[in-house]
């Protein structure tokens, strides 16, 4: 694992060596994760995508703990695990679909808990990389999400679904000319593109603030004796934003969800 | 020309795999692999002893909250079984009472009345008494009044008159003056 201390591992030697100013740590290292089995196919292994088995064996693991062990009157890991599944009914479902969404409830909580346990990884000591920090993870994804509200869509609406998507009714006749291309661009490019640049561009830009302040923090503890204090406050803010990352790591596994949510509200009531 | 080709794929194949937004086919292929297995297993395996649990549950608490509501009845129908009993209670307890006090006000008027009554016999039975012992006493002064009286009319005249005579004439006077009372 390359995690945080080997990726600022160019500014600590510079700064040691009495380099002096900010050595930010190559775009490489952002880009390029050594394989750690089957370099060059379709199945080379690295810390990416040992994230992304992870965060779904982890939440396989917690599941199967608490429902093996489920009682009548939840207590610790089970309070846990239902008021999650719950957040998700309600806050997810419940809001965006319906009750004609249950159904939907694996693929939405599944969504949810492996965005947000890659996401985590933004925070974990010794890691520091979320999965979706790159762009394979939340292009899959938001990809199953279009499959997903198309074939709902279709599989509700027969081929109707395509007409209420593309030629929205009150809409005059005229304006269909300009309206349909805009739907469908809207609704099956830039919807699917939108989630996942979304999920991508805000983890990638919370992995690079917090790498940004660690530089800053490391450069100035061993910067000149003038610029040590100045540590003190960027050490804090250090620390905050990381706490602000976790927030972000669940808000975004949320708004992947519930946007996912809406969409097949849509599909499955396209006059609504 | 081919060399140039070459060294210009190159660059481009170098450039996206320094791109971030440019997707790394393996680690789409992990991802993919991954969360389907995932959806799988929470659709298969994870969610459904979770999920049963809840509905038994839900249905615990939809039983509880029934039994609870069923409590809640019966302690009503025992409250207004019992505001009913007390209320007829009342209702006897008024009836008793107030034929209690007409059976009192009964015997009042009953032994008032055998009390007035024998009173009356009582003064009647007295009356005659008197009047008897009146007539009697009557009878007695009339003699001594008539020789009283001759004794006194003998004194005023000087001269014996005769008591047999004259005790007619007194008697009758005397009857006069007590007829006319």
């Amino acid at each position: 694992m390359t995690g945080l201390l080997s990726a600022i591992e160019p500014v600590t030697r510079a700064a040691s060596e009495g380099g002096g100013g900010l050595q930010f740590p190559p775009i490489e290292n952002l880009v390029l994760w050594p394989a750690w089995f089957a370099e060059g196919t379709i199945f080379e292994f690295n810390k990416i995508t040992f994230i992304s088995v992870f965060a779904t064996v982890v939440t396989v693991i917690l599941f199967f703990i608490v429902g093996r062990k489920a009682k009548l009157v939840p207590t610790g890991l089970q309070n846990l695990m239902e008021t999650s599944v719950d957040f998700v009914e309600k806050q997810v479902i419940g809001a965006a679909i319906g009750p004609d969404g249950m159904r939907y409830l694996p693929m939405l909580l599944s969504m949810f808990f492996f965005i947000f346990i890659t996401n985590l990884f933004e925070v974990i000591p010794t890691s520091h990389m979320p999965g979706n920090a790159r762009m394979a993870n939340p292009l899959v994804l938001a990809l199953l999400a279009l499959v997903m509200y198309v074939g709902v869509g279709v599989k509700h609406n027969g081929l109707g679904y395509f007409k209420a998507a593309l030629f929205p009714p009150g809409v005059p006749a005229a304006l269909y000319i300009l309206v349909t291309p805009i739907e469908l661009l809207s609704t099956f490019i830039i919807r699917p593109f939108s989630l996942a640049v979304r999920l991508f561009a805000n983890m990638l830009a919370g992995h690079i603030l917090l790498v940004t302040f660690s530089v800053l923090t490391i450069t100035l503890v061993a910067g000149p004796l003038l610029l040590k204090p100045v540590a003190l406050v960027s050490f804090p803010m250090l620390v905050a934003f990381t706490g602000f990352e976790f927030m972000v790591s669940f808000l975004q596994a949320f708004i992947f969800a519930l946007l996912t949510a809406v969409y097949i509200g849509g599909a499955l009531h396209p006059h609504h | 020309m081919n060399a140039v080709l070459a060294v210009q794929a190159a660059e481009k194949a170098a450039e996206a795999a320094t791109n971030p937004v440019i997707p790394a086919v393996h680690e789409m292929f992990w991802g993919a692999i991954s969360f389907f297995a995932l959806w799988i297993l929470m659709r298969y395996v994870c969610l459904p002893p979770l999920m049963r649990v809840r509905a038994q549950r839900d249905l615990q608490v939809q039983a509880d909250r029934e039994a609870a509501a069923a409590a809640e009845e019966q302690a009503e129908q025992v409250r207004r079984d019992y505001d009913a009993t007390l209320g007829e209670a009342r209702t006897e307890a008024v009836r008793i009472i107030e034929e209690a006090r007409a059976a009192a006000e009964h015997e009042r008027g009953q032994v008032v009345q055998a009390a007035e009554s024998e009173v009356a016999v009582e003064r009647q039975a007295a009356m005659a008494e008197l009047e008897t012992a009146r007539a009697a006493a009557l009878e007695q002064i009339k003699g001594d009044v008539a020789d009283l009286a001759v004794s006194a009319a003998s004194k005023v005249v000087q001269s014996d008159l005769d008591l047999a005579a004259n005790r007619a004439t007194v008697d009758d006077y005397v009857n006069r003056s007590g007829g006319q009372r």
